[in-house]
């Protein structure tokens, strides 16, 4: 009962939160910094992730080739797909949920224990939609660019660790990420990567936004939001799977 | 004016507001005091809208705000101002920032004339060279009356403070109700203040309702206050030492 329930007052929250905004300036301006402060900020740790995501990944590929048969290529391949069909959306995502959903529902839950969301809505303010809607903007449109980024430093991991550690020679690796590409596959992953977008900022804000409370009860809320956004990323991705590939 | 007519709220079973009415006049600081616990914030946060009543009306100058849809709700709240306890300013925003949040939202002015307003509204309640600092930078005393400066910045009909001297020193707080009352008599305008200090009540107290575990027990001014035989009421107003003296002292004379 108590999962139907949170499920309709995350529905409600999203009427709430996709109806017509105040003033659209102000809205516009606060997107930009929604991008910047959760998308832009977060290239960093998304380099550096999939720069090790990339590296490890050709070594496992490499440590498990054990048939002469196999040309040494298909580490190249391997660590392209995995990285453009799964690591890349998902496991960049499951990642993000903790970096950038935390701190949608600190941010957001900290507002409404000190009454900064009461003081919006009496000044007239919708503070679902004031709030919400320019970070589901923000993190749905940043999080294609962070998977093409993901996809590209993960390549370029792979490339620097495998010629490294002699596991397979660079004209070997660019040769194996050039053979067989599926471009649809991209296609998918960034439909995933918007999904996965969205959800990690509504269900961020959902939590942020029904806190009641203090301080110990926006950390409980924070780590709620991460926990069930994980899963939900999770559940999508076997829906979309599914239904697309 | 805003009057209020047998107002009933309760929250899982446990009613908090029951059968409360008041009125509460233009130009006047309208003062709800009562214990910690006894609703006085229920009340306040029911009038404003942040709880539904149960049963009752609220009117605001013959407004029914009860049976109200929510778009002409939202077009009545851009004539409220709020005071929060904590001042529950903007983190993210600069002093000034704050001020101008309400015109940036809802003022068709020009940039030039929103500088010019958040200037006299910072002003007002004397706030000097602090237009850059954010509100983590600033003290509790500030904060309120930078909260204040917001909440008159639209030129608000009807002012709301919920406890605005918690937290605060004797002398800040008396600068704050001082603050406060001129604000309501100078733009004539509908105060209501919800506290439980009672130099609020003896400074500023024009219009009182004191209310106890959620019932309405008496209504009166700052001179009537200390004349009452309401038994309840002695208890709460004669809990300080120093006001046990001056009733004491009267008695004696």
């Amino acid at each position: 009962m108590n999962i139907l329930n949170q499920t309709g007052k995350y529905f409600a929250l999203l009427l709430r939160v996709f109806s017509r905004p105040e003033r659209h300036s102000l809205y516009i301006r606060q997107t930009f910094n929604e991008i910047e402060n959760l998308g832009v900020k977060s290239v960093g740790i998304v380099i550096v992730i999939s720069i090790f995501m990339g590296g490890i990944m050709t070594l496992q590929v490499a440590y498990n080739m054990v048939n002469p048969l196999l040309p040494i290529t298909l580490i190249g391949l391997g660590n392209r797909d995995s990285l453009i069909l799964e690591f890349s959306s998902t496991i960049m995502a499951l990642i993000m949920a903790g970096k950038i959903g935390s701190n949608i529902t600190s941010e957001i839950g900290s507002m409404k224990v000190t009454e900064q969301i009461d003081s919006l809505e009496i000044m007239g303010v919708n503070s679902a939609s004031y709030l919400i809607l320019p970070k589901i903007i923000a993190v749905v449109l940043m999080f294609p660019l962070l998977y093409i980024l993901s996809v590209f430093f993960g390549i370029i991991g792979g490339l620097i660790v495998g010629p490294a550690v002699g596991a397979i020679s660079a004209a070997d690796y660019i040769s194996g990420i050039q053979y067989a590409f599926t471009p649809y596959y991209v296609t998918f992953s960034i439909i995933k990567s918007l999904v996965f977008g969205f959800l990690i900022a509504s269900i961020s804000a959902f939590f942020g936004y029904t806190v009641e409370g203090g301080a110990f009860d926006v950390g409980t809320a924070s780590t709620r939001a991460v926990v069930n956004t994980n899963i939900m990323i999770l559940v999508w991705d076997l829906i979309l799977t599914q239904l697309l590939l | 004016m805003i009057e209020i007519k047998n107002i009933y709220k309760s929250f899982e079973q446990k009613d908090v507001l029951k059968n409360i009415s008041k009125v509460f006049n233009k130009g006047e600081t309208n003062l709800i005091i009562g214990r910690s616990g006894s609703g006085k914030t229920v009340l306040l946060k029911s009038i404003v809208g942040l709880h539904e009543v149960d049963q009752g009306q609220i009117l605001y100058d013959t407004r029914d705000f009860t049976s109200m849809s929510q778009k002409l709700r939202k077009k009545l709240r851009q004539e409220m101002g709020m005071v929060f306890q904590g001042g529950a300013l903007f983190d993210s925003l600069t002093v000034e920032e704050n001020v101008r949040f309400p015109l940036d939202m809802f003022s068709e002015l020009s940039p030039l004339e929103k500088q010019k307003q958040v200037d006299f509204c910072l002003e007002r309640v004397n706030i000097e060279n602090s237009n850059t600092m954010y509100p983590s930078e600033i003290s509790g005393g500030m904060k309120k009356r930078v909260a204040i400066a917001r909440a008159i910045v639209l030129n608000p009909k009807y002012l709301f403070c919920d406890e605005p001297n918690s937290g605060l020193d004797p002398e800040t707080s008396m600068v704050i109700d001082a603050l406060i009352h001129s604000i309501t008599v100078d733009l004539q305008i509908t105060t209501i203040i919800n506290t439980h200090d009672m130099n609020s009540v003896m400074e500023i107290g024009d219009n009182i309702l004191f209310i106890s575990e959620g019932e309405m027990c008496w209504e009166g001014n700052r001179t009537e206050i200390l004349h009452s035989d309401n038994q309840k009421l002695q208890e709460f107003v004669f809990a300080n030492k120093q006001y046990q003296k001056i009733r004491d002292d009267k008695i004696n004379q």
